[in-house]
């Protein structure tokens, strides 16, 4: 009997990528988008009319599940209700997963979809995959990327955050919607008071170059001594947690690491960074790691493709230098 | 106000080295600590309790006897009483079972206003915790929270988002996950954490729970981490030593010879 995976995501870009996880799982595999309408909006992708959703999964789904949300704001616990809905009502019976991608908003609607449907839940999955016995398999990264472990999953239905890849558009024509009515939250609702925009100038996941800052730079108004070498290599500026959360010398959309952004750059240029795991998570994407560090026990010489030891006060400016950039 | 701060004990991830030869992960003997992400949520509650006269802080960890150090580390940054679920292991990738622990034992104590995690604990980086606990316990969710500001019978928060700061309204009790920008935690001194008499430690069994490790082993065992290989890239480590100007000309040619410039 072929598997029934339900996927669901806030864009298009994540939609596609849980829709092609799906598929790799097994050849044989129903995949069924879930798209949430009504609230002024509509939810994978938000924003988006749900023949965007069809038009975004293409032939990677078999079918798009449309739910009414209502009027209320859609979050994640209204997610999770349709969700719940979705795996439970299938031809074949109950789904045998449910696909998600990060985000704050799919964490709230995998872990409650999760109790309700008395479902497995594994979180960070790159790839999710069966074992010989049938059981799901989810490789991810464990440890903060200490490890890279591989969880079996013993149980159906499992509920799979799935780490965010870039995928390519979806071929085909557009899944068949079909209705599903209503659905609505069973715990009291959170109500939205406004929204502030968060100004994007940051492509750190995209850039080709990316120079990042550590613990190792003595004050804030020394973030030009790095923005200087950003500047003269035409880079994107990134930095490790101390800089953004506990000095907040940068603003959050510029963490490289774990819980900020991971980077796919062909270099990126260490400077002052210790490298804890959790960074070092965030960089295993770069082609060439070059590091600037005066410490030579810190763990990003062991981590890195050229290590320069020494004082980044006095190589940054040497760098620049030699680049034909304003010191 | 009551809350309720649910906080696991980790082993220190900065510590945590991948055993090529065993082909394990190597958590013996290393130091433990409060899972970073849930000292912001206890920093987030004792600074709630210190801009009001009427709020108490109860903190959670599931485990035993190796947590009892831990558990005094965390009532010593300002908490009221330490409850400790002896028995109620944890296990980093299995986050749905942690919150049926923990949602049972919250139901056990005394009504609280406020349950507060971290975004994500330290070891699992799941983020799956706060949701289903709030799931079990049926109610509002609130995360990732960069500011709080509790009234009456309401909190009103700021999410971070990625793209937008969401300010919302969500009716109490609630849970509460913070997002670990919202704040730097204080460290409690050596004295501080001595000074915690036993008698602020509770400790709960899973039998006063009305929980038994057999049956949550049988209701939601399911997930299990079954091999593991390094994590690290491997890189070239090339050293590069002189003055700064030999260093920038030698790193340079480095990188135009990888084609990276």
């Amino acid at each position: 009997m072929a598997m029934r995976i339900v996927v669901s995501a806030a864009g298009a870009d994540d939609l596609r990528r849980a829709a092609e996880a799906a598929r790799g799982v097994t050849g044989d595999v129903r995949v069924e988008a879930v798209a949430l309408s009504g609230g002024g909006a509509v939810l994978a992708p938000r924003a988006a009319d749900v023949a965007d959703v069809a038009a975004a999964v293409g032939g990677l789904a078999d079918a798009v599940l449309e739910y009414e949300a209502g009027d209320g704001p859609l979050g994640g616990d209204v997610w999770a209700a349709a969700l719940v809905a979705a795996a439970g009502q299938g031809a074949d019976g109950s789904a045998d997963a449910v696909f998600l991608v990060d985000s704050p908003e799919a964490r709230e609607a995998a872990g409650r979809a999760a109790v309700t449907l008395d479902a497995a839940a594994a979180s960070m999955c790159d790839v999710v995959g069966l074992d010989a016995d049938g059981r799901l398999t989810a490789e991810r990264a464990v440890y903060g990327g200490v490890a890279n472990g591989k969880l079996v999953i013993d149980k159906r239905p499992a509920v799979c955050l799935l780490t965010a890849a870039k995928v390519e558009a979806a071929g085909g024509a557009p899944a068949p919607v079909e209705q599903r009515g209503p659905v609505e939250a069973t715990t009291p609702a959170v109500e939205v008071v406004g929204d502030e925009p968060v100004e994007k100038t940051v492509d750190l996941a995209g850039a080709r170059i990316v120079v990042s800052v550590g613990r190792g730079l003595a004050a804030a108004d020394d973030v030009a001594v790095v923005e200087s070498l950003r500047a003269a290599l035409g880079a994107e500026l990134g930095c490790s947690r101390p800089i953004a959360e506990d000095f907040k010398w940068l603003p959050k959309e510029r963490l490289v690491g774990l819980t900020g952004t991971s980077v796919t750059a062909d270099l990126y240029v260490a400077v002052g960074i210790s490298g804890q795991v959790q960074h070092l998570t965030g960089i295993k994407g770069a082609r060439i790691v070059a590091a600037i560090n005066n410490d030579p026990r810190a763990p990003i010489v062991r981590n890195a493709d050229y290590v320069v030891q020494g004082d980044l006060y006095k190589v940054v400016p040497a760098l620049v230098a030699a680049l034909g950039g304003d010191v | 106000m009551r809350i309720i701060v649910c906080a696991k004990h980790v082993a220190d991830s900065t510590e945590v080295r991948y055993d090529e030869e065993k082909r394990e992960i190597e958590l013996r003997g290393l130091p433990t600590k409060i899972s970073d992400y849930e000292r912001n949520a206890l920093e987030a509650a004792v600074v709630l309790k210190e801009a009001a006269d009427d709020v108490e802080i109860d903190v959670l960890m599931v485990g035993g006897e190796p947590q009892l150090k831990t558990l005094k580390e965390a009532v010593a940054m300002g908490a009221d009483t330490g409850y400790l679920v002896e028995g109620g292991w944890e296990d980093p990738f299995d986050p749905v079972r942690t919150a049926r622990v923990l949602a049972r034992a919250v139901e056990e104590l005394e009504p609280a206003d406020l349950i507060m995690c971290g975004l994500v604990s330290e070891d699992g980086y799941n983020g799956l915790t706060p949701a289903a606990l709030a799931e079990l316990l049926e109610l509002p969710l609130v995360a990732p929270a960069v500011q709080l500001s509790p009234a009456d019978d309401s909190l009103e928060a700021v999410l971070d988002l990625g793209d937008v700061l969401r300010t919302v309204r969500a009716p109490l009790p609630c849970v509460v996950a913070v997002d670990s920008s919202m704040n730097v935690p204080r460290l409690p001194t050596v004295l501080q954490v001595m000074k915690v008499k036993s008698d602020r430690i509770v400790k709960l069994g899973l039998s006063d729970l009305g929980l038994s490790a057999a049956a949550l082993q049988e209701s939601v065992a399911g997930v299990g981490l079954s091999e593991t290989a390094s994590g690290a890239v491997q890189r070239k480590g090339t050293v590069i030593e002189g003055t700064p100007e030999e260093c920038a000309a030698a790193l340079l040619a480095g990188l135009r010879d990888e084609g990276v410039l």
